[in-house]
């Protein structure tokens, strides 16, 4: 007998992702993914100023926001005719080089990491650390004071659960470092972006102010302590994870999904913009032995909304895109649309990147044996962060050359004044994956206003034809041995780094109690 | 010179505590939610003050955990937020974080959700909690737009005060 399995909210972070599943047999069936919380804040965007799109759409996610910035300015760059200096567009990549840092760490340890460790085992530790028997007397005493949040485990621990005192410990110490590591990180963007959160700093044409020695030298200072912890802590965590007790799940590939991967192509190391730290591709149907890569035809996008809460339409590009609700709509089941390329579903993000990068320590675990799926995702997050750490270096080099140069230039002052008409696409390789944005100018005003982004991809429902997206197709096959304890179908979804935040931030206290402290 | 900054991030390097005391308003919110963006509002209005120097004012966006190095570095935090009470729309709400429960029922089972109360929870552990005072306010509407109901806009002076009478407990000098 078939059994239906909810898990709602997936997400760690503020999010609305409800993912069900049928189990049978021990394995996972069928499965939906749901965007439980309608989104199309881009209908606000009609009729203003384009420039204040990418301002606007900074708040669409309250946890992405620079990542719609930068797509944004991308696209009205492209509507404009703005040509970004080389100077503009080094800021736009040290400012984002610093988000990749903090998310890649901070979904590693605080989101996922959770999920495969029995966080209990650290009481068994017998070693003599004494920092580690410092965080030993941390954890029980929380336990104690019954205060186990956040680090309370979302389910029993199972077969694959790493129990290991001493690899749990390492894994809890390095849970606290990388707290505070990222708390660190999360001002380095600020140095360029003049805030944080949402940045103020790019703009169609390039980004706004002119970079200091000091701040250089800051960034600089901030981005060796990362470095050494992506390299000393993050990536050896992952790999003796990865090639120690999960293997067994690495090498059953559970989550691979559809094998099709999308990468758009983002950060270019050189001005002539050839040379991508994320080269761009797309693979159908992946075959390990012999990597096919396309070229990306962003034409081929299309958005299916036949299993969504939205007035029924023939699948369209997304500049042609439009949010008319429909909530009684037959076979609906999310809010969340289904991009197609080419008809196909994709999965974007690390593993896509990485994969469609042919990048050789990516290839090397897979020859080794490990499958595409969660494990494999996990490893090629960590690899592409060190990658961007040490494009950031370059990249503080060649700005260095540029702020000594004659006629410095960040922007380009020329196209700042809206196109009386115009459309244009900005894309952009989020630490979560591909993200899309496409506006159309009409009267020096936004006239229609579309974003596809990374989850959109991955939490899609199924399309015109009936093929699932890239989390309901990861699922399938999953072993669920206790449908009471999912706890494979949790670390599938995690490892695709799920969020569907777009953004409520109301405080619900969930007591009566609440009004108590009512005051007037 | 008084300070008067909407980010402290900037001007640090991270990690360090500005002494002497160090008093963080933050106010949060999505501002295209209508009035679920009446943290930031109020945010924007009190960076045009003049306030003393050991107070930062923070526009924390819609930011859970990424909000953990202005939670950190700060020795007493005052957080502005919509808070869903179940009381009339405007009616505001004060409360220490200790006093309300944190974890939403069911979280045991579910995948637990991170919000503003339990980034405070968190930074627990990497250092200490700040003394947290939240001011509430009961909003009317969470419908998209980015201008306020006029019933919570008009609350916005009271709100102001309202902060301003925190800070006279922690600073009673000034």
């Amino acid at each position: 007998m078939a059994k239906k399995v909810v898990v709602d909210p997936i997400t760690r972070i503020e999010g609305h992702l409800k993912i069900e599943v049928e189990v049978e047999n021990g394995k996972v069936k069928d499965a939906w993914s749901s965007g439980t919380m309608a989104r199309g804040f881009e209908a606000m965007l009609t009729g203003k100023d384009p420039r204040d799109a990418s301002y606007i759409t900074s708040r669409f996610c309250g946890v992405c926001y620079s990542v719609h910035q930068l797509a944004s300015a991308r696209a009205l760059d492209a509507a404009f005719g703005a040509q970004v200096p080389w100077g503009g567009n080094l800021i736009r990549n040290l400012v984002m080089g610093a988000e990749y840092i903090y998310d890649h760490v901070l979904h590693f340890y605080q989101l996922s990491a959770l999920d495969y460790i029995d966080i209990m085992a650290v009481a068994n530790y017998k070693g003599k650390d004494k920092e580690l028997l410092a965080v030993k007397d941390k954890i029980v005493g929380l336990v104690k004071a019954k205060d186990t949040y956040p680090l309370t485990p979302r389910y029993a621990p199972d077969e694959f659960t790493v129990k290991d005192p001493d690899l749990v410990i390492s894994a809890v110490n390095h849970y606290l470092k990388a707290l505070k590591m990222h708390a660190k990180a999360r001002n380095m963007g600020a140095i360029w972006g003049g805030r944080t959160p949402h940045y103020q700093n790019i703009v169609v044409g390039g980004v706004t102010s002119y970079p200091d020695l000091n701040q250089w030298a800051r960034f600089r200072t901030m981005l060796d302590e990362q470095k050494k912890f992506i390299e000393e802590v993050y990536i050896p965590d992952v790999l003796t994870f990865g090639k120690g007790p999960l293997w067994p799940l690495a090498k059953m590939g559970v989550g691979g999904g559809h094998y099709n991967y999308l990468s758009y192509g983002d950060f270019p190391k050189d001005s002539a913009g050839k040379d991508l730290v994320f080269p761009a591709g797309v693979i159908i149907g992946l075959d390990p032995a012999n990597i096919k890569v396309d070229p990306v035809d962003t034409k081929k996008i299309t958005e299916s909304v036949k299993y969504a809460w939205y007035k029924a339409k023939n699948p369209v590009h997304p500049y042609d895109g439009e949010q008319v609700y429909d909530l009684d709509k037959k076979g609906a089941y999310t809010f969340v649309k289904a991009p197609r390329y080419d008809g196909k579903a994709m999965e974007v993000g690390p593993f896509a990147r990485m994969i469609v990068a042919k990048n050789p320590d990516v290839i090397g675990l897979v020859k080794e044996g490990a499958k595409p799926g969660a494990v494999a995702r996990h490893a090629a997050r960590a690899i592409e962060t060190k990658l961007i750490a040490d494009a950031c270096y370059v990249w503080l080099d060649q700005l260095l050359t540029e702020m000594t140069k004659p006629g410095f230039k960040i922007h380009d002052t020329a196209h700042w004044d809206p196109p009386e008409s115009g459309m244009g696409a900005g894309f952009h390789e989020a630490p979560r994956g591909g993200l899309g944005h496409w506006i159309k100018i009409k009267d020096k005003k936004i006239e229609n206003y579309q974003a596809v982004v990374p989850s959109t991809w991955n939490a899609s429902p199924r399309c015109e034809n009936g093929v699932r997206g890239q989390y309901e197709e990861s699922l399938i096959g999953a072993p669920v041995p206790d449908p009471e304890n999912p706890i494979n179908v949790g670390r599938i979804i995690r490892s695709f780094d799920p969020c569907l935040a777009c953004a409520i931030h109301i405080i619900d206290p969930q007591t009566n109690e609440i009004r108590k402290f009512l005051i007037e | 010179m008084r300070k008067k900054t909407v980010s402290s991030a900037a001007d640090s390097t991270g990690g360090e505590t500005i002494s002497p005391l160090k008093i963080v308003i933050l106010g949060v919110g999505n501002l295209l939610l209508s009035d679920e963006g009446v943290g930031v509002h109020v945010a924007n209005e009190l960076v045009k003050m003049d306030l003393p120097p050991e107070v930062s004012v923070v526009e924390g966006g819609t930011d859970g955990f990424r909000l953990l190095n202005v939670i950190t570095e700060a020795d007493r935090l005052i957080v502005i937020d919509a808070v869903k009470g179940d009381a009339e729309a405007g009616s505001i709400y004060r409360f220490d974080i200790g006093k309300v429960q944190n974890c939403p029922s069911g979280f045991k089972t579910s995948v637990h959700q991170i919000g503003i109360l339990e980034v405070i929870d968190l930074s627990g552990l990497i250092g200490k909690t700040p003394h947290t005072t939240v001011i509430g306010v009961e909003p009317k509407s969470l419908e998209m737009g980015m201008e306020l109901t006029p019933e919570i806009k008009s609350k916005i002076p009271r709100i102001i005060e309202l902060v301003f009478e925190e800070l006279k407990k922690i600073l009673p000098l000034n």
